[in-house]
């Protein structure tokens, strides 16, 4: 059951990707080049919904948070910095 | 109803409506199935397959990776078949050599150029991935959302040296 629920969120996952033009190598380069930013757009409004609707449900007592990414300041800053690397140059 | 099948066949959104029904996506993912999304989390799962007949005793593949069919393994293959039915609702699926006019006009024309950077790009991605705890999908937007300091230091790091490496690729045309 679960798996069904993973494929089904997957597929809009990657459908609201694909519509975001974020499967295009030009709109992440560009987005580097600080001339398109439709990848910061997108982004940034999922973050924005997501939190609303996920720190509403919590407060209404309805969802539990999983697992949180775990913080590490030096892990995590290191490997933001490598990962801006790979990303500008594969573009994806 | 008409209007609603037009706006489904565009082949690019706005960026606030597509970013609208990710965030809505968030936010199934943990009421449903307690997970968080991620990309690079199940690519790791599948390659721990390979780890582990490599190296059995690997401390990573054994604990922190495990190979095994997990929610974010399962969810990839949902992604694929996602942006592929975003490419056909708007008839643009195509199979491609990874070309892109940006590319072409900037590095050039040959393939294998693209797709050597290509390569040496996603292995970058993915080992920072890992040393980070998540890409851009599991620990910049799943770990966003959840308002974990380690998204933000992430994304962070992420534009510095994105915002360098493009500086860099692209030089006086940046």
């Amino acid at each position: 059951m679960n798996y069904v629920i993973a494929i089904v969120l997957g597929v809009f996952f990657g459908f609201s990707l694909n519509k975001a033009g974020l499967t295009k190598y030009n709109k992440i380069v560009n987005v580097f080049r600080l001339n398109d930013m439709a990848v910061l757009k997108f982004m940034m409004t999922a973050l924005v919904v997501a939190m609303i609707g996920l720190y509403g449900l919590r407060g209404l007592g309805l969802v539990a948070f999983p697992a949180v990414p775990t913080t590490y300041v030096v892990g995590n800053i290191v490997g933001g910095l490598i990962f801006g690397v790979g990303m500008a140059l594969a573009g994806y | 109803m008409k209007w609603l099948i037009n706006q489904i066949r565009k082949e690019e959104w706005s960026p606030y409506a597509a970013g609208i029904l990710l965030g809505i996506v968030g936010i199934l993912t943990v009421v449903l199935s307690q997970n968080l999304l991620g990309a690079s989390g199940g690519f790791e799962n599948l390659a721990a397959y390979i780890g582990k007949a490599i190296d059995p005793k690997n401390m990573y593949f054994n604990y922190v990776m495990p190979a095994a069919i997990t929610f974010p393994v399962v969810l990839l293959v949902g992604v694929f078949f996602g942006g592929m039915l975003g490419a056909l609702s708007s008839g643009t699926f195509k199979f491609r050599s990874m070309d892109d006019e940006q590319w072409k006009q900037t590095i050039g024309k040959q393939p294998w150029k693209r797709w050597l950077l290509l390569f040496i790009g996603a292995i970058i991605l993915e080992y920072a991935a890992g040393i980070a705890g998540g890409c851009t999908s599991g620990l910049a937007i799943s770990g966003g959302m959840l308002l974990v300091p380690a998204a933000f230091l992430f994304i962070v790091g992420m534009f510095a040296s994105g915002i360098v490496t493009a500086l860099i690729v692209y030089g006086k045309k940046y």
